[in-house]
């Protein structure tokens, strides 16, 4: 290992790429200059310590009992100071104008939605949609991790992380890939009781990557997050809650293949 | 980790979906026809404990937090109108960390960096000697408990350890952290580089 400090704008990007906020041009430029300077790599391995160490030893703080009650309590009451006056002709008046601006407002609607494109969550959902309709959520049935990764391999040049979250009660059951936007990419389906959870991977680096991702879409919820050069979706009907705490479990989980 | 590659095609320009589903299926869309009261439901109170995690991280102590994060959540529902899709939970983060700085500011004065400080920390972070040339290795650091982690953190400027703690432990990406705490994506990179290292740093010092 050389002694040789790595210069500012440097590490700047080295986060940045762990991060999984590089375009395709910045992420490749990073992973040549890694390979010619072992300081920067080693700092790399540092960050990336790091993280792992404060995704599994960082406690975490816990909401008091009770505040989320006092929470709804006194949001309870401006709501009741708020709903008063609509028992008048002013609300009914309104609320008429509102249809009318509803029944003709598609066009609003899809102006907005442009504002805030969601092509990935939306392809997202409705596969994950379809896969729960389809006779089998899965292209390949297997609870086990060492099968589902390379049965991946031979099908897409990214083969995705798989962890096995057995105790923690999220059960593998398989694996699919779907299509968005032409690109192939790779879904892992989890299950917790009688809700399947669709976990999409993509590389960091690709366009997808880069947009910004809704809380649900359509009553589903959507967990994402970036890590390690790929981002990840998580979708499913479960309580945001709960696929929080999914995201949580294969972030910080150690039982990868 | 193995860098993985994909062919980059052009994206459609518009997402490819009937103009008139999120009209015609209210039932779908998960805010349309909903009250206020209903609203804050879906959008806050799924986040309340990132919401008191966060607070807990600006503020350093539980009554602190609590009472900012129920100011906190009576501005969210003030403002739930506002809400124009996006990220709830990195919206009510904003929120949040909006709240505790004014709220220290009024009850608790002296905790709380002006813009000038928040420079001169950055100036400060600049200066060649403070940087990464001896941090420890990465299994040194992979050694350290979770109170002397949970202290490091604690101890860090409140610029860093917000971006720090909404990447990190939040896990919300640059471009919500930029829009959260108000600065450029630029500033967002450079606190978080430095947050990292002066992490790194004073782990390798309580060793």
């Amino acid at each position: 290992m050389t002694h040789s400090k790595p210069d500012d704008k440097s590490v700047l990007l080295v986060n940045a790429y762990l991060d999984g906020e590089l375009d395709p041009a910045n992420a490749l430029g990073v992973t040549q200059q890694m390979d010619k300077e072992p300081a920067l790599a080693a700092e790399a391995e540092r960050i990336k310590a790091l993280q792992q160490l404060i995704h599994e030893r960082l406690p975490r703080e816990a909401t008091p009992p009770g505040l989320r009650g006092r929470i709804e309590s006194s949001v309870g009451g401006l709501q009741r100071d708020r709903v008063r006056p609509s028992s008048s002709w002013r609300a009914l008046a309104a609320s008429i104008a509102l249809t009318a601006i509803v029944t003709s407002s598609s066009t609003w609607i899809v102006a907005q939605s442009q504002q805030q494109p969601t092509i990935v969550a939306d392809a997202l959902v409705s596969d994950h949609i379809r896969a729960l309709m389809a006779p089998e959520p899965v292209d390949v049935v297997s609870s086990d991790r060492h099968t589902v990764k390379p049965w991946f391999n031979g099908r897409i040049t990214a083969s995705p992380r798989v962890v096995d979250l057995t105790k923690e009660d999220f059960t593998l059951i398989g694996g699919r890939i779907e299509v968005i936007a032409h690109d192939p990419v790779s879904t892992l389906v989890y299950r917790r009781a009688k809700h399947l959870i669709s976990l999409t991977a993509v590389p960091a680096e690709s366009r997808f990557a880069l947009e910004r991702t809704p809380r649900a879409v359509n009553g589903y919820n959507i967990v994402h997050w970036a890590e390690n050069g790929v981002s990840y979706w998580a979708i499913s009907d479960l309580e945001a809650k709960e696929l929080e705490d999914f995201a949580h479990l294969f972030r910080t989980s150690q039982n990868e293949l | 980790m193995s860098v993985i590659s994909m062919q980059a095609k052009t994206l459609p320009s518009q997402p490819e979906r009937p103009a008139m589903r999120l009209v015609a299926s209210g039932a779908q869309d998960p805010m349309s026809g909903l009250d206020d009261n209903a609203r804050f439901r879906r959008i806050v109170l799924p986040h309340i404990d990132d919401a008191y995690r966060l607070a807990h991280w600006l503020t350093g102590n539980r009554t602190d937090a609590e009472d900012v994060v129920q100011d906190a959540s009576l501005r969210a529902f003030r403002a739930i109108r506002e809400y124009a899709g996006g990220n709830p939970r990195s919206w009510l983060l904003s929120i949040v960390r909006n709240t505790a700085y004014s709220w220290l500011r009024k009850n608790r004065p002296t905790t709380v960096f002006t813009v000038d400080d928040l420079e001169a920390v950055e100036l400060e972070q600049t200066k060649p000697g403070d940087s990464s040339g001896d941090t420890p290795e990465a299994t040194l650091i992979a050694k350290v408990d979770a109170e002397q982690l949970r202290a490091a953190i604690a101890a860090l400027p409140s610029p860093f350890r917000e971006t720090l703690v909404l990447r990190d432990v939040e896990g919300l990406d640059y471009r919500e952290i930029a829009e959260a705490t108000e600065v450029p994506i630029g500033t967002v990179m450079s606190r978080l580089a430095r947050a990292r290292q002066r992490l790194m740093l004073s782990l390798k010092k309580d060793r």
